[in-house]
């Protein structure tokens, strides 16, 4: 164990709220900067290269180019983000909460995991592609309902996988010290299985994240209702508007950035206290 | 004399009966220990006294003969909570602060918070450690937390803590120190303690019996009697410690255990 040894006096509650946020902001400002530089070198030889070889626009347009489509195209842009978002963050709920559901069901009876782990397994292996037009089938093009199954089926799995993993991986002195105090399996699942299970969680609630936009937006190419980020991009692309389709990829990546430091604040807020900080992230 | 407060007759244990890998873990085990006692169990690994100690606590289940606690089979005793356990392992929970881990089994039993925050106080007190009760166990070392893990076992206010090689992790120092406080407080709380260890000096430092066990199966080769009077650092000086270090060693030796327990590879 490497947590520092601080020479504790009085308040020590003061010392440990502090230090996570101090320590992160100044490590966030340390480990961005790089990245920012080769983002900035990485722009400006794209720029270059299509300028001095003459580059056809709709092979790989300018970075200034999907910058003033971006701009011009900003309320359509916009709209379409609060369209694919909405259906990539109530599938991401719905898939997450069903997940959790079955890993806490399969480790209360387990006679259950042996049912369910092999559908999950199942799930996951069907292309969510040969999915997509049979959710609209069933569900229809209207309603949002087809790509919300999507975009849960395609989180499940991860979800599923890490929470049961976390929820059985406890420590067998917990539940030996469990027995001897004649705890019911209810009481274990609460007190031992469950904050055990939390970091795993976090960890594939920050892949389900991710997944959820890609999910969306590739559910958006099979039909749906027009004006989502998936429906610019191959509209956009039908059209030869390169630079309106890049534009609305970027703002996709942004949805599933924005995503992803939403469950990593979460995580931050739940496991901050729980977790010893050389584990916590 | 009143009743023992551990009974145990006629005890086997085999694990995977009629399997392959069946190993015959405990026979013929014939032990009583009384009330306020303290009693270490001590033998080379593979020798089954931490089996012994799970069967009186009824982790495991015997295969013949009988387990009484307190006059109750050891199930009973343990839904009933009449010991306290610790092990090797502090096995204090990381999601929950000091006073909330000692706490832990009065929430079970449905104590309400204000009598639970008294009784965590009162035994952070008894263990030295009431500064620390809104620390998180990974800032504390692991004398430490193996301290709160004994405050945590005698929460219920058990007659009876049973104890498996509670020291092993510790360094040399932390043990010592941790084997004095055990005798302060198996004084201050009268609790019977048995206590399961690897070490000579240990045994008979804190134990009125030092029960030898050898292997093969595991059996009771030796049961010595240690009379030490007040213990407290002098004794360790004392030349009946050193006289009863040597019996038990003799009697290690004699049951045909290996003269450097821990070598050898078994059941534990």
């Amino acid at each position: 164990m490497t947590a520092p040894v601080v020479t504790r006096t009085h308040a020590p509650d003061a010392v440990d709220a502090a230090a996570p946020w101090g320590s992160g902001a100044r490590s966030l400002v340390g480990s961005v900067w790089p990245a920012i530089v080769v983002a900035v070198v990485g722009l400006v030889a794209w720029e270059l290269i299509v300028t001095v070889f003459q580059i056809q626009k709709f092979l790989v347009p300018k970075p200034s180019a999907v910058a003033i489509a971006f701009v011009e195209n900003f309320s359509e842009i916009m709209d379409g983000l609060r369209k694919t978002g909405y259906v990539a963050v109530t599938g991401l709920v719905a898939g997450v909460v069903i997940a959790v559901v079955m890993a806490l069901l399969c480790t209360r009876f387990r006679p259950l995991a042996t049912a369910l782990t092999p559908l999950a397994a199942a799930l996951a292996a069907t292309p969510i592609v040969a999915l997509a037009p049979v959710f609209f089938k069933w569900f229809g093009q209207v309603e949002p309902t087809a790509k919300q199954a999507v975009v849960a089926v395609v989180v499940l799995f991860p979800v599923f996988v890490s929470t049961s993993k976390g929820l059985l991986q406890v420590q067998p002195v917990h539940l030996e010290l469990m027995r001897t105090y004649a705890a019911g399996g209810w009481r274990v699942l609460r007190e031992v299985r469950v904050p055990n299970a939390l970091p795993y969680f976090f960890t594939s609630l920050k892949v389900a994240a991710s997944l959820s936009v890609i999910a969306a937006i590739v559910a958006e190419y099979f039909g749906g209702e027009q004006g989502t980020l998936g429906g610019i991009i191959t509209q956009s692309a039908g059209l030869s508007r390169y630079d309106r389709a890049w534009a609305a990829v970027i703002a996709a990546a942004l949805l599933g950035m924005a995503l992803y430091a939403l469950v990593l604040l979460l995580e931050h807020l739940v496991l901050r206290n729980t977790t010893p900080p050389a584990t916590a992230r | 004399m009143t009743s023992p407060a551990i009974s145990i007759t006629a005890v086997g244990k085999v694990f995977n009966p009629g399997r392959k890998g069946e190993v015959t873990a405990l026979t013929g085990i014939d032990l009583d220990v009384a009330q306020g006692e303290l009693v270490s169990l001590i033998g080379p690994s593979g020798c089954g006294k931490s089996t012994l100690l799970r069967l009186v606590g009824d982790l495991e289940t015997p295969s013949a003969g009988s387990v009484e606690v307190n006059g109750k089979p050891a199930r009973q005793a343990r839904l009933d909570h009449d010991y306290g356990m610790a092990f090797q392992q502090a096995g204090l929970f990381d999601w929950r602060t000091v006073a909330a881990n000692v706490e832990l089994p009065l929430e079970l039993l449905g104590w309400d918070s204000g009598r639970r925050r008294e009784r965590s106080r009162e035994l952070l007190e008894l263990v030295h450690l009431d500064d620390f009760a809104g620390h998180r166990p990974w800032e504390l070392s692991g004398g430490m937390q193996q301290r709160v893990a004994i405050a945590r076992a005698l929460a219920m206010r058990p007659g009876i803590l049973l104890m498996d090689e509670p020291f092993g992790a510790l360094d040399e120092m932390t043990r010592e120190h941790m084997q004095s406080e055990l005798v302060r407080i198996q004084a201050e709380t009268g609790a019977t303690v048995v206590f399961v260890t690897h070490s000579i000096p240990e045994a008979v430092f804190l134990s009125d019996r030092v029960v030898v066990m050898s292997p093969r199966p595991g059996r009771i080769a030796e049961v010595i009697d240690v009379d030490l009077g007040e213990r407290g650092e002098p004794t360790r000086a004392d030349a009946r410690f050193f006289a009863a270090v040597t019996s038990v060693r003799s009697a290690l030796r004699g049951s045909g255990a290996s003269a450097a327990p821990g070598l050898e590879v078994g059941v534990e």
